[in-house]
């Protein structure tokens, strides 16, 4: 327990790893916004992001065994996530036009920022393909850096630098035409 | 504006865009109803590897148990041979004294009467 009484990731992991299922639902609880956020960015469909989280931490359990710390455990979530999605990406291609706008309207907008601009930001961020989706999420969405996206994706680093690279050169040109076609 | 500044007020935007959003309150309580209806942790069923390594040995424990049945048969039907064999010379045993003791009986009143005979 951390000292101002709550459970860590780890604490739970370890409850959880003893069978207590209130500590792994305390745990899905926990990662449940980085899973789902993931899931509905890169498939574009609530209802599809939902079942893929619940499929994720259905796995989770499976696997408890075989994560050792709290680390471990994010990294995990989100490998396994992101590999879910573009694996479902191949295989129901349907996902990719979808409009989930509205799945985003819980979406966390402060009130200095442009909502209107932040949903430009989402749709051009829905057009890119999955491989460069992936990597722009786990840059932007979760904070990792070009070589723990590079493991989480399984991926070369400098082919994650060249999708960063190319994503946010293709995103700063689409939001410019959408400037000039606003002013 | 410098293309630094650019890129960063970019990814300002971004990540403020891209912020997590919440899953709603049916998720927790989705897992948690696929859980239970999991078999417990440990007592899964087995996978298809396990089920072909029981078939695999289920298959050589009964080419081994037909094998085992055949030697005993065969075993069993030497013994009933043997046995078959050791009545036949035994009967044959029981013959050959009846007829010696026939031989003699027969032998021995033929030599009886030509000595009664002689006397006369």
């Amino acid at each position: 327990m951390s000292g101002d009484g709550e459970w860590t990731s780890g604490d739970l992991l370890t409850q959880a790893l003893s069978g207590d299922r209130a500590a792994f639902a305390a745990l899905v609880r926990a990662h449940q916004r980085t899973v789902f956020s993931l899931a509905l960015r890169m498939l574009a469909d609530r209802h599809a992001a939902e079942d893929l989280a619940q499929e994720v931490f259905l796995q989770l359990y499976r696997n408890l065994s075989a994560l050792s710390s709290a680390a471990h455990l994010a990294f995990w979530l989100r490998k396994v996530t992101m590999h879910r999605a573009i694996d479902r990406l191949r295989r129901t291609p349907r996902y990719r036009s979808a409009a989930p706008e509205e799945a985003e309207a819980a979406a966390s907008e402060s009130p200095e920022s442009d909502p209107m601009l932040e949903r430009r930001l989402r749709a051009l961020v829905r057009e890119l393909p999955p491989a460069a989706r992936a990597v722009v999420l786990l840059r932007y969405q979760e904070d990792l850096d070009p070589a723990e996206i590079a493991r989480t994706l399984r991926m070369p680093l400098n082919t994650v630098k060249s999708h960063l690279k190319r994503s946010l050169a293709q995103l700063r040109e689409r939001m410019s035409e959408t400037a000039e076609a606003l002013t | 504006m410098s293309e630094d500044v650019e890129k960063e007020q970019l990814e300002r935007r971004l990540r403020s865009a891209l912020a997590a959003v919440g899953p709603g309150e049916r998720l927790v309580p989705g897992v948690m109803a696929r859980i239970a209806a999991e078999p417990a942790l440990g007592k899964r069923p087995p996978r298809a590897g396990a089920v072909a390594g029981w078939l695999a040995f289920g298959l050589a424990a009964s080419v081994i148990l037909a094998v085992l049945m055949a030697h005993e048969w065969q075993v069993r039907r030497l013994e009933q041979g043997r046995e078959a064999r050791r009545q036949l010379i035994e009967a044959l045993r029981v013959t050959d004294e009846k007829l010696n003791l026939a031989y003699r009986v027969v032998n021995g009143g033929e030599r009886a009467a030509p000595a009664g005979n002689s006397g006369v």
